[in-house]
């Protein structure tokens, strides 16, 4: 078991070097930030002596070495804009994000693990033909869209909700719907396959037969089974919802990690970009780290794999 | 049940640690949430101004951009400011100014006016305040417009004088658009770090709260020297997304804000408690014709006819719905140095003859046309209109949208093709534009003529008031003479505006919230 622990653990200072290395090189395609943080009318002088004095003159493999020694001491660096710690200017958007997440995934919890149960329990009903319609719709709408679509009716229409910003608990009501909906729809289809495949197990047909109550049947026989494999998908899903918010989070104007990195990269705000790619991996692997040893708990199998 | 206990944990801690977060825990006084400003019952204090990006800092002198700019000149004043309709020198801090000899300017200052931690404002502030700018630690991104700022000396508690290094007539526009005045005692005490969160200036109104990418509170400051403000409590509210800035304005949680494109006037007319309020900005949008590189731009000929052949008046009215007020040479109007410029008109028969004159046939020529999107009024239809109409003679152009700060850095590394759409602002004076504009040292024109240039800075450097708009007069017609470029139009600003907000927009695109009130 310790094996196994190090060895994904190791996998994940890979994935989140690798994260990082890949994006560094790729935001340099998009040129160098120099420009936008000086007036226009600033002469060629000055926008070379603050090149270099942000070291942008030097070759890029220099600035590589440079950025990795001192990111691996947890230094990014300056935001260009506001001359600020860049990586305490992401953690500080940070808890913001992952309480919208939190709710993200707690709704859709509420909602798909009892849909997914009456849809595989009541195969071919009318309640199987909503709950498959709810995840296809679901899966298909772009929360861009949905979100707007929110905003319209609920803040300007209605004017029952706020249409954006933190604040007060109501605030969460819009975004939080708008980013569940996607998962809603992968655990609704997720809980409802894993459902159907043990109802057919011989075991529960033994149960049945010896008269188990219905209920107990679902819910201690089969539900507990089936949740087995969907702590992957919800670890996966956290993963997701923490760095797939950034369209959520500037639709609804909320201020999280998302929209930090989206109005960074337009900035061209280097140093946040790479701080918030560095917290979004890490979170990332260290999700998929703790699944990984929860599975390998659960199943013994896996270690022996 | 142990693995579900392990997994349940870590998402408690993280529900705890989000509910912790400043800003988006509950339970706050209430003036962040929706519709503060606009309750229709009671007297109304409140606003609520919708930006799209928070400010950088909130330190005065540092930061260039418009949206900390316009938002700190609410905690801060001005020595000079410019009059909200047409652009003048008015006094702020500073009651006068005087030219002592060509090198030297002196300022006499407002006295009886108090910063709002009871500091009084003196000379002291404002020789502060310069330093700062100066100041190669600060980093001030205004520092370049001020080296020729060579020394600020205190000459009695109201009365300071500026030395520069070499004649520097523009001066008077600096102090006015980047200088704004921060109380010394207060950024030494506390150090720039923590100034920059927590300001204290002498504006009308005063620090509450900042939550970043959120909002920033202000309320209104008691010992304001022109009295307290009609409204007593402000916010700026963030909304990076434009659909949900209209939204929160149509559901009443904003009053205000700036940027409608010209497609959503109507709907906002058409709504309840809503008008659009518009301004001539002082910043102008213009087509450039590159002459940096070899190609058929760099003939008079060429660049005159692509004038005729660009119906300015077209795109005016079918693109931007007639929002903006054309342009016919360098300088738009509210420009202190305009004089009015021959216009070229609409005349494809002539562009023809023209071309084909200067040894080129229209039909083979291939021209490129950079535009970026969203930067400026429908910029990127203009473009296509603009490939539309020069197609009609013959000219094909091949149309590149590109992303902001691409386009911009694209220009400063003179890696542009043949044209490319581009605004500039606020263009006040005639020195800001032109010298900005048309040397070989600026690219942002693309156009430069050594002959042109050498008259440039002849002009610049005149002393006398008179001759030197005389200068800048004669500059004018020869860069039209010459199509240094096609000039387009002033931008119209957009103002989406509460029905009972009394405000008028000002044509520095500032909100200077003292002015507003209730109806």
């Amino acid at each position: 078991m310790l094996d196994f622990i190090i060895k994904r653990f190791l996998q994940v200072i890979v994935v989140v070097f690798l994260a990082l290395t890949v994006v560094f090189f790729l935001i340099r395609l998009a040129g160098d930030p120099t420009t936008l943080f000086l007036p226009p009318d600033a002469p060629r002088e000055q926008i070379e002596e603050y090149r270099e004095l942000l070291g942008y003159n030097r070759p890029l493999y220099v600035q590589y070495g440079d950025f990795v020694s001192s990111a691996v001491q947890g230094d990014f660096g300056e935001s260009l804009r506001s001359q600020e710690d860049a990586l305490g200017i992401v953690l500080s958007r940070l808890p913001a994000t992952f309480q919208l997440a939190i709710s993200a995934l707690v709704l859709a919890l509420l909602i798909a693990i009892p849909l997914g149960v009456l849809s595989a329990y009541k195969r071919n009903t009318v309640f199987d033909r909503i709950g498959v319609g709810l995840t296809v719709v679901g899966q298909a709408v772009p929360s861009f869209w949905l979100g707007l679509l929110l905003i319209f009716f609920f803040a300007a229409q209605l004017k029952v909700l706020p249409s954006g910003g933190g604040g007060t608990p109501v605030h969460m009501i819009l975004p939080t719907l708008t980013l569940a909906a996607y998962s809603v729809a992968r655990f609704t289809r997720f809980t409802r396959s894993a459902m159907l495949d043990v109802l057919r197990k011989d075991y529960i047909r033994t149960a049945k037969a010896s008269g188990v109550p219905t209920m107990r049947l679902i819910m201690r026989y089969a539900l507990r089974n089936s949740l087995i494999p969907i702590i992957t998908l919800v670890a996966l899903d956290l993963g997701v919802l923490l760095g797939g918010a950034v369209i959520t989070e500037v639709v609804f104007s909320w201020p999280g990690v998302g929209r930090l990195l989206m109005q960074s990269l337009m900035n061209r705000d280097f140093p946040i970009v790479l701080a918030g790619v560095f917290i979004i991996a890490l979170i990332y692997a260290i999700i998929n780290f703790v699944a990984d040893i929860l599975y390998a708990y659960v199943n013994p199998q896996i270690r022996v794999k | 049940m142990k693995k579900y206990l392990v997994l349940l944990m870590t998402i408690g801690l993280l529900v705890v640690m989000a509910a912790c977060t400043e800003g988006t825990a509950g339970g706050d006084d209430g003036t962040s949430s929706d519709g503060s400003g606009s309750d229709d019952g009671g007297e109304k204090d409140s606003l609520v101004i919708g930006f799209e990006s928070d400010a950088a800092t909130l330190i005065a002198n540092n930061d260039v951009n418009y949206v900390t700019d316009t938002q700190i000149r609410n905690i801060y004043d001005p020595l000079i400011e410019r009059d909200a309709q047409n652009g003048d020198l008015v006094p702020v801090l500073a009651e006068d100014w005087e030219n002592v000899d060509e090198l030297t300017w002196r300022l006499t200052l407002k006295e009886g006016v108090k910063f709002h931690n009871g500091a009084d404002f003196n000379a002291e502030s404002v020789k502060f305040s310069i330093d700062y700018i100066l100041d190669e630690a600060n980093n001030s991104a205004y520092r370049s417009r001020w080296v020729n700022v060579e020394e600020v000396i205190v000459l009695s508690d109201y009365e300071v004088e500026i030395k520069t290094s070499e004649p520097f007539p523009s001066l008077l526009d600096r102090i006015t658009e980047d200088l704004l005045i921060m109380e010394p005692g207060y950024v030494e005490e506390v150090g720039t770090e923590q100034a920059a969160k927590e300001p204290i200036g002498t504006g009308a109104y005063q620090f509450v709260e900042w939550s970043r990418d959120n909002y920033l509170q202000l309320e209104a400051f008691e010992d304001h020297w022109r009295g307290e403000p009609s409204i007593k409590n402000l916010e700026f509210r963030y909304i990076p997304e434009f659909s949900s800035r209209m939204s929160a304005f149509l559901s009443g949680e904003i009053d205000l804000f700036k940027n409608i494109p010209v497609d959503s006037v109507e709907e906002i007319e058409s709504s309840d408690n809503a008008k659009i309020e518009e301004v001539s900005s002082s910043r102008i949008n213009y087509l450039t014709l590159n002459t940096f590189h070899d190609g058929p731009l760099q003939d008079v000929k060429v660049r005159q006819a692509i004038n005729y052949a660009v119906d300015v008046d077209e795109l005016l009215e079918s693109v931007l719905n007639g929002y903006g007020t054309k342009m016919t040479g360098p300088l738009a109007e509210i420009n202190s140095g305009y004089v009015e410029t021959d216009d070229y008109g609409y005349d494809p028969d002539k562009a023809v003859e023209l071309i084909e004159e200067a040894g080129y046939d229209p039909e083979s020529m291939t021209l490129s046309l950079d535009t970026p999107n969203g930067r400026y009024p429908m910029d990127s239809h203009v473009a296509q209109g603009i490939a539309a109409q020069l197609s009609e003679i013959g000219i094909e152009v091949e149309v590149q949208v590109n992303e902001w700060g691409n386009h911009l850095e694209r220009i400063q590394n003179r890696e542009m093709g043949d044209m490319f759409i581009l605004g500039w602002g606020p263009a006040f004076t005639p020195q800001s534009t032109i010298e900005n504009l048309f040397t070989e040292n600026a690219p942002y024109s693309s156009f430069h003529d050594p002959e042109i240039e050498e008259r440039i800075h002849e002009v610049n450097t005149t002393f006398d008031d008179e001759e030197r708009m005389e200068g800048y007069a004669e500059l004018q017609h020869v860069l039209v003479e010459q199509a240094a470029w096609v000039p387009l139009w002033q931008q119209a600003d957009l103002y989406a505006v509460r029905g009972d907000l009394n405000f008028n927009p000002r044509v520095d695109e500032k909100f200077q919230v003292h002015e507003m009130s209730w109806e």
